[in-house]
């Protein structure tokens, strides 16, 4: 692939995205922190490695969420360290697709049916999917559990967005907020982002079903939203 | 005519295609007493709507060319541009979009917001066009205005509102509640020639109350006034909430979302009073025009009918009449007998016929105003043509024109035909910029080339019907492209003794690849080793093998030749040895600059039903084609990917056999991009066989 420098650049390496096939990830954090950077940055280092990913975005347009990408790319390629940045932006092209759905459209068949699509007809065999907008708030233990099972059986590696919110106090005991305290357990590995000063604290509650202490992490720059080394 | 700027509007009607923009004109027409019976479009009476004036266009059901007419709604006056709803006429509708003030953005309730209506209003955005939006066919089933208006926000991004209601939707659509009068809106009379007001029926009252405040809400932001009166609970007049909505519309910040059914004769009314209200006159909109003796600096033209006169030539139209020029005036006065010069050729036309156009009938005047628009005969000018008087040399700035994707080989079957052939080519190339014709000196093949397989099908059909030319077409050619992908050095020396003078010349440097732009030449000569005279003749011979490409003969774009070294004889050395030196140096350091071939890429997004959604997607995939993504709604699905042109021939009869004729395409230029290895080698093969066949 010829892009090993950049994943061994990326300081989400500490996350081991590489590792595993069937792993659940959450991203947390409230509304305007990065969560959809974070996700497009997790999405773009699993197609470095050759990978392809879906980008699942609930309740926003394909060009809104292609924009994402697009600029997070130019970030990349700013520093020069790719040769041929026309041949970079045609792989990410080629390894990611964007679904879109509206809220109440979002279900474990739907999701099964589209991956159907893709998968039978050999049109394109996603290894990652990140998940944006999924509606926490409003859906149950087993509904999550239903699309857990459909990416165990798929063998794919899935990253959702939650958002959180200031005056919600649940808490999980192992410092996961509400909305998603009661359901943490169904992912192996959980991130928070705080805001930290000026720049954005990013949390891992828990690193590949184990868990770490408070203040483990990275630190992501709000004007770029671009995860920085420690 | 209306002296008074303030009481002219020139507005455009655009969208997609089959939401009903040309019933909804045939009802202005009418309501304005410009028609005096409604045709529709695929009409049993067999007439045809009045704006469809083309017999082709009758035959389909579609619009195609964007006839400009003229109406009178309660004293203002309105130039109407209808125009073409399909993907492959956008030139037309950008060429319109030009000369307008303002826009109604119809949408089918139904259908909603589909592929071509945000083409059309990424166009709009372009040109600052303000738009009010019109959601039409809310009497067909599965309306959903609640659905546009959201797709609107979404979409189009456009802080969409809607200032009426419906009462009643699919069978049942009554009328509609006005939130801005607070009025039950009904029209009465076998083509709904009466509207009557009445109070808001009881039911829908709070619902109606509720969309009112919504409304305010949204425009309270452009009208400090409604601001302060609604913070005092205040009497709101309606004049106060009309003239926010009217800042909003005009500052491009606010979309006002109106419904009807204009099949069914509801809301066309007051769509007319909506154009009257909030589209801006012609002096609320700032034009820019082109000094040309002032190194093109930007003017701002003065709507003032006593300056001297600026007129753009938009639209050509041959008719039964000879040349049909449709001028917008944007300042000065236009007069019958009045001297005109056209900027781009700096010839001087006498006005001849002044008239104001209705579809294609025509009404003679004297005099256009500033901010009119009329059409003018036998005025010999290209489309986008500017006129000035005497006294200034102004351009209104050129317009977007696409380059041409798509080719085709056509041959007169007879000598009459060639004959008319050649007329026709000459008036659509004219008419159209997205239009070209040449001949291909090695075949000795006429070739036409636009933007899409219908736009040359639509020329092909005209070409036959107007001008009775009847043609052999042959296979749709994309227009491949070659460019280089790494630099290379050259040193070339031509180099020829044939008895007299000979020709000697030699020329060095190297070419890389342009990420910008077609081509560049650069002179880094220090001392003489070309002499300057010798330096264009360089430039010209390396521009002279741009024209055809090594491997398929296509042309070559985005190259660098910079030349720095050469020789030079003081008697063999000539422009011509130059030129040849130049040819060689191209062809030796191209061959090492790793040429490769670029196709066409197009956007294409097909609309259809979930179910089909995996046909769809596998249909595109089987083609080339990278899917960009997909996106539900409801139990529409739309799929969005780039597909190479080359692999989209025949594609719509596919789609219609893969969904029953439930899914529909759309497609635009993207980009151009490498051609795959395998594809490479068999454009190579193809181009060789009819090197040896030639």
């Amino acid at each position: 692939m010829g892009y090993e420098q950049l994943v061994n650049q990326n300081p989400l390496r500490v996350l081991n995205l590489g590792r595993h096939n069937k792993h659940l990830g959450l991203i947390m954090a409230r509304a305007g922190l990065g969560k959809t950077a974070l996700l497009v940055q997790i999405a773009l280092d699993s197609i470095l490695r050759g990978n392809r990913v879906i980008h699942i975005s609930i309740g926003a347009s394909i060009d809104k969420t292609k924009i994402w990408y697009d600029d997070i790319l130019q970030i990349i390629l700013q520093d020069g360290s790719v040769t041929n940045p026309h041949q970079l932006i045609d792989m990410v092209q080629q390894h990611r697709m964007i679904m879109t759905f509206k809220e109440s459209a979002f279900s474990r068949p739907r999701l099964e049916e589209r991956l159907n699509d893709l998968v039978l007809q050999d049109i394109f065999k996603p290894n990652c999917l990140v998940i944006d907008g999924f509606d926490f708030e409003n859906a149950g233990r087993e509904d999550l559990e239903d699309i857990k099972d459909l990416l165990d059986a798929m063998s794919m590696q899935a990253w959702f967005s939650a958002v959180s919110h200031r005056d919600d106090e649940r808490v999980s005991p192992v410092g996961v907020p509400g909305p998603c305290h009661e359901i943490d357990d169904l992912f192996d590995t959980v991130v928070l982002l705080k805001p930290e000063k000026e720049m954005i604290q990013l949390d891992i509650i828990r690193n590949n079903g184990e868990d770490s202490a408070a203040g483990s992490g990275l630190i992501l720059d709000p004007t770029t939203m671009m995860v920085k080394k420690n | 005519m209306n002296k008074d700027l303030t009481l002219v509007r020139n507005i455009g009607i655009s969208a997609h295609i089959d939401s009903g923009k040309t019933t909804l004109t045939e009802r202005i027409l009418y309501y304005t007493d410009r028609i005096h019976a409604i045709h529709e479009v695929r009409g049993k009476d067999g007439v045809g709507a009045t704006m469809d004036s083309m017999e082709l266009e009758k035959e389909r059901g579609i619009t195609i060319q964007s006839a400009a007419t003229y109406c009178n709604w309660k004293g203002t006056d309105i130039n109407i541009i209808d125009t073409p709803g399909h993907v492959d006429f956008t030139v037309e509708v950008e060429r319109a979009l030009r000369v307008l003030d303002g826009a109604v953005l119809i949408l089918c309730s139904v259908g909603g917001v589909q592929s071509q209506s945000i083409t059309v209003d990424r166009q709009m955005t372009r040109y600052n066009v303000p738009r009010i939006a019109f959601i039409n066919k809310c009497d067909r089933t599965g309306a959903n205005p609640g659905r546009v208006v959201e797709q609107l926000r979404d979409k189009l991004n456009l802080n969409a509102v809607m200032i009426q209601m419906p009462i009643g939707l699919e069978n049942d659509l009554e009328g509609m509640v006005d939130l801005v009068a607070m009025k039950a809106v009904y029209f009465d009379g076998d083509q709904g020639d009466t509207v009557r007001y009445e109070d808001i029926p009881d039911n829908l009252r709070d619902e109606a109350e509720g969309k009112r405040e919504e409304l305010l809400d949204a425009v309270s932001m452009f009208s400090d006034e409604l601001m302060e009166a609604m913070l005092e609970e205040q009497e709101i007049p309606e004049e106060m909430v009309h003239e926010a909505i009217r800042r909003g519309t005009l500052a491009l910040e606010f979309a006002p979302v109106m419904i009807g059914s204009a099949y069914k004769n509801k809301g066309v009314q007051p769509l007319l009073d909506a154009v009257q209200t909030y589209l801006p006159c012609p002096t609320d909109v700032e034009n820019i025009a082109l000094d040309l003796d002032n190194d093109e600096a930007e003017i701002k033209v003065s709507n003032n009918p006593d300056d001297p006169l600026v007129a753009l030539a938009f639209k050509l139209e041959d008719g039964r009449y000879g040349q049909l020029t449709y001028v917008r005036t944007y300042q000065g006065m236009l007069k019958k007998g009045d001297f005109i010069f056209n900027t781009r050729t700096g010839k001087k036309v006498k006005v001849g016929r002044l008239v104001r156009m209705h579809s294609n009938e025509m009404e003679e005047i004297d005099e256009a105003g500033s901010g009119d628009i009329v059409a003018l005969f036998g005025v010999d000018c290209a489309s986008g043509d500017t006129f000035c008087d005497n006294t200034i040399n102004w351009s209104m700035s050129s317009m977007h024109v696409p380059a041409p994707v798509i080719s085709l080989a056509i041959n007169p079957v007879d000598n009459k035909a060639q004959e008319n052939m050649s007329k026709a080519l000459n008036r659509f190339c004219k008419e159209d910029p997205t239009f070209k014709s040449f001949v291909d000196h090695e075949t000795s093949e006429t070739i036409i080339s636009g933007m899409g397989e219908l736009h040359l099908e639509v020329y092909i059909e005209r070409m036959k019907r107007e001008y009775n030319a009847e043609v052999e077409v042959g296979a749709p050619r994309v227009a491949y492209r070659e460019t280089i992908t790494q630099r290379a050095d050259f040193d070339y020396t031509h180099k020829k003794q044939t008895g007299g003078s000979g020709q000697f010349g030699r020329v060095a440097g190297h070419m890389e690849p342009l990420e910008e732009g077609e081509y560049e030449f650069v002179d880094e000569i220090v001392g003489g080793s070309i002499p300057r005279e010798y330096i264009p003749a360089c430039d010209k011979g390396f521009q002279a093998s741009m024209q055809k490409g090594v491997l398929t003969g296509a042309p070559i774009t985005g190259v660098r030749c910079l030349i720095n070294d050469g020789n030079s004889h003081s008697v063999d050395s000539s422009d011509m040895a130059f030129q040849q030196a130049a040819k060689g140096a191209f062809k030796q350091g191209y061959q090492k600059a790793n040429p490769v071939i670029m196709e066409p890429i197009m956007k294409v997004a097909v609309e259809g039903p979930s179910e089909f959604q995996g046909a769809v997607m596998g249909s595109l995939n089987q083609r080339r084609g990278v899917i960009v993504g997909t996106c539900e709604e409801g139990s529409y699905t739309v799929v969005e990917a780039e597909m190479p042109l080359s692999e989209m021939f025949g594609y719509s009869t596919t789609l219609r056999s893969l969904t029953q004729g439930k899914a529909e395409f759309s497609m635009e230029f993207s980009t151009y991009k490498q051609v795959p290895k395998s594809v490479a080698e068999e454009l190579i093969k193809e181009h060789e066989a009819s090197k040896k066949n030639a």
